[in-house]
């Protein structure tokens, strides 16, 4: 296995209705999808935050050295990896499932596309009402800008809040 | 192929694991900066055979950081990876814009990274060497716009660049200030030059020049204004001459007038910059003097210098009156009446003031200016 040059921290594009905040989030003790579905407080803290604004996602017109953002108001989260996306216990040797759905959702401002990983057949209406993590994670997901199609973000993960999703589709399954 | 490598990123874990990548496995010499402008200034300072740049760290980002390198003629051609954790198609648009030829996203392998980093330097090392400035002549024939001011601090800048291998020539006949601009004693100076009979060799030559620390060198204008013409056409070039086989870049402050020696040194140069302000008459003298220089039009660079504070000129109509394009524009610099106080160019104190990185876009844009024409 090749060496990946990483440290202790985590860097990740989080979208807010209007604003792309890129930043860095130290996971050397829990993950980023922990953080985010710890329901004991509702800020995640951020190192060297850099803000842009959607229209202009390349652009950035802001750098702070911390920052706090509400966790309700952020609609996902962008990782480069798939397993910067997960829960610790979906990643240590775990059995997370072999059933790989395509999806479509929307969110305010945002289509999303990618793939959602289980353990058995989906359940959607259990998904988005029953399960308790707020932040569902979305492999090899691509995130297009609603009003700005030219305006497109690629991950390994997206971790979407289930709070925010307008419409959730299942592609038929393969 | 050992090489000098760069590296600029906040993260101090990140700069020790690539530092080690770079020394073991790639045998090459490394140096860290954590912070953009340190990084920089350690460029300018000793330009690097390569630069591996992040975006997001404090203070500026590494796009800046980019934009910065390709504006300085020392570090013009210098490969630049960007390095960053913004890894979106349009980030790496933003990278390449800023005038990166690499772009990295976060996290890489050691393997890509140590495989772009040698791609690149065996590209430069097949790449043609940089085309030295020659000679260049500034000059405006209305006072006052800052041509002298122009001329030292891109003879600061070239010097940083080549060391020892500039020299400045002051030919004002009315008490010329390039050496005041320097703090240096205009002593000794062309005058006694003017009155050799022979050709004095470019032995000889040197003996007349003044020595700065910048890495440059100036032939300096006599204190005592002259009367009459003064140097001849003839003994301008040929000490022009002798001074080009001793130096790689010769930059020319010509006096305010159309003497016989002023359009020999014209005719003789790479490059010539006009300098002008956007105020009518300068605007009125620019356009006459464009028209008695057409025949040199092909070497001739436009530059607007706005010597005071006010309203941005612009760009666009001037280009319009003037019917040629504008390589730079120095804006309005505060500072300037202090360097001058002192007799410190801010390209030597100041790289990053408005000025300073006016008097870099114009170094940039005059180099193979006979070869290449360079835009705004």
């Amino acid at each position: 296995m090749e060496e990946v040059l990483q440290t202790g921290w985590l860097a990740a594009d989080f979208f807010l209705h209007s604003y792309r905040i890129s930043g860095r989030i130290d996971v050397r003790r829990r993950s980023l999808a922990d953080m985010l579905n710890d329901r004991t407080t509702g800020f995640i803290q951020l190192e060297d935050a850099y803000v842009s604004p959607i229209d202009r996602p390349g652009e950035i017109i802001g750098i702070y050295s911390a920052s706090s953002l509400t966790k309700a108001n952020v609609t996902l989260v962008l990782v480069p990896r798939r397993d910067d996306a997960l829960s610790r216990k979906q990643t240590y040797g775990s059995y997370y499932g072999t059933h790989l759905r395509q999806i479509f959702l929307t969110v305010p401002s945002f289509e999303i596309v990618g793939y959602l990983r289980l353990s058995a057949r989906v359940d959607l209406r259990r998904l988005l009402s029953v399960e308790t993590e707020e932040f569902i994670p979305i492999l090899d997901g691509r995130v297009r800008a609603s009003i700005w199609p030219d305006v497109a973000f690629t991950g390994g993960g997206v971790l979407v809040n289930k709070h925010h999703i307008g419409a959730f589709c299942l592609a038929e399954e393969a | 192929m050992m090489a000098r490598i760069l590296v600029i990123d906040d993260n101090a874990d990140l700069l020790q694991m690539i530092r080690l990548l770079l020394e073991d496995q790639g045998g090459h010499e490394v140096i860290l900066s954590a912070e953009g402008e340190d990084g920089l200034a350690r460029a300018l300072d000793n330009p690097p055979d390569l630069a591996i740049v992040d975006v997001m760290m404090p203070g500026i980002t590494g796009y800046e950081v980019c934009r910065r390198l390709r504006q300085e003629p020392s570090t013009a051609d210098t490969p630049i990876i960007i390095l960053t954790a913004r890894g979106q198609p349009v980030d790496r648009q933003m990278a390449l814009e800023a005038g990166a030829d690499e772009y990295i996203a976060k996290p890489v392998t050691m393997t890509v990274l140590l495989e772009r980093v040698n791609r690149l330097l065996a590209q430069r090392a097949v790449r043609p060497a940089a085309p030295t400035p020659g000679m260049i002549a500034l000059v405006s024939l209305r006072g006052g716009v800052g041509v002298t001011t122009l001329a030292v601090n891109l003879a600061v800048i070239y010097a940083r660049q080549s060391p020892d291998q500039v020299c400045l020539v002051d030919l004002s006949t009315s008490s010329g200030h390039a050496a005041l601009q320097l703090g240096l004693r205009p002593d000794p100076n062309w005058s006694a030059l003017a009155l050799l009979d022979a050709d004095p060799g470019e032995v000889a030559v040197r003996n007349y020049l003044l020595a700065h620390p910048a890495g440059l060198h100036l032939l300096a204008a006599p204190f005592v204004p002259v009367i009459g013409e003064g140097p001849t056409g003839e003994m301008m070039l040929s000490t022009l001459t002798l001074l080009r086989q001793g130096f790689n870049t010769v930059v020319v402050d010509l006096p305010s007038v159309l003497l016989e020696g002023t359009m020999a040194v014209l005719e003789a140069a790479d490059a010539i910059g006009v300098v002008t302000t956007a105020d009518p008459p300068a605007i009125q003298t620019t356009v006459g003097t464009l028209q008695v220089l057409r025949s040199f039009i092909p070497k001739v660079r436009l530059i607007l210098n706005q010597v005071a504070p006010g309203t941005p000129v612009s760009v666009e109509a001037l280009q319009r009156v003037l019917k040629q394009p504008l390589v730079a524009s120095i804006p309005f610099d505060a500072g300037q009446a202090e360097a001058l106080a002192h007799g410190k160019p801010l390209a030597l104190t100041t790289p990053q003031s408005p000025l300073a990185q006016g008097a870099a876009r114009v170094a940039a844009a005059l180099v193979g200016a006979s070869v290449r024409p360079s835009a705004t």
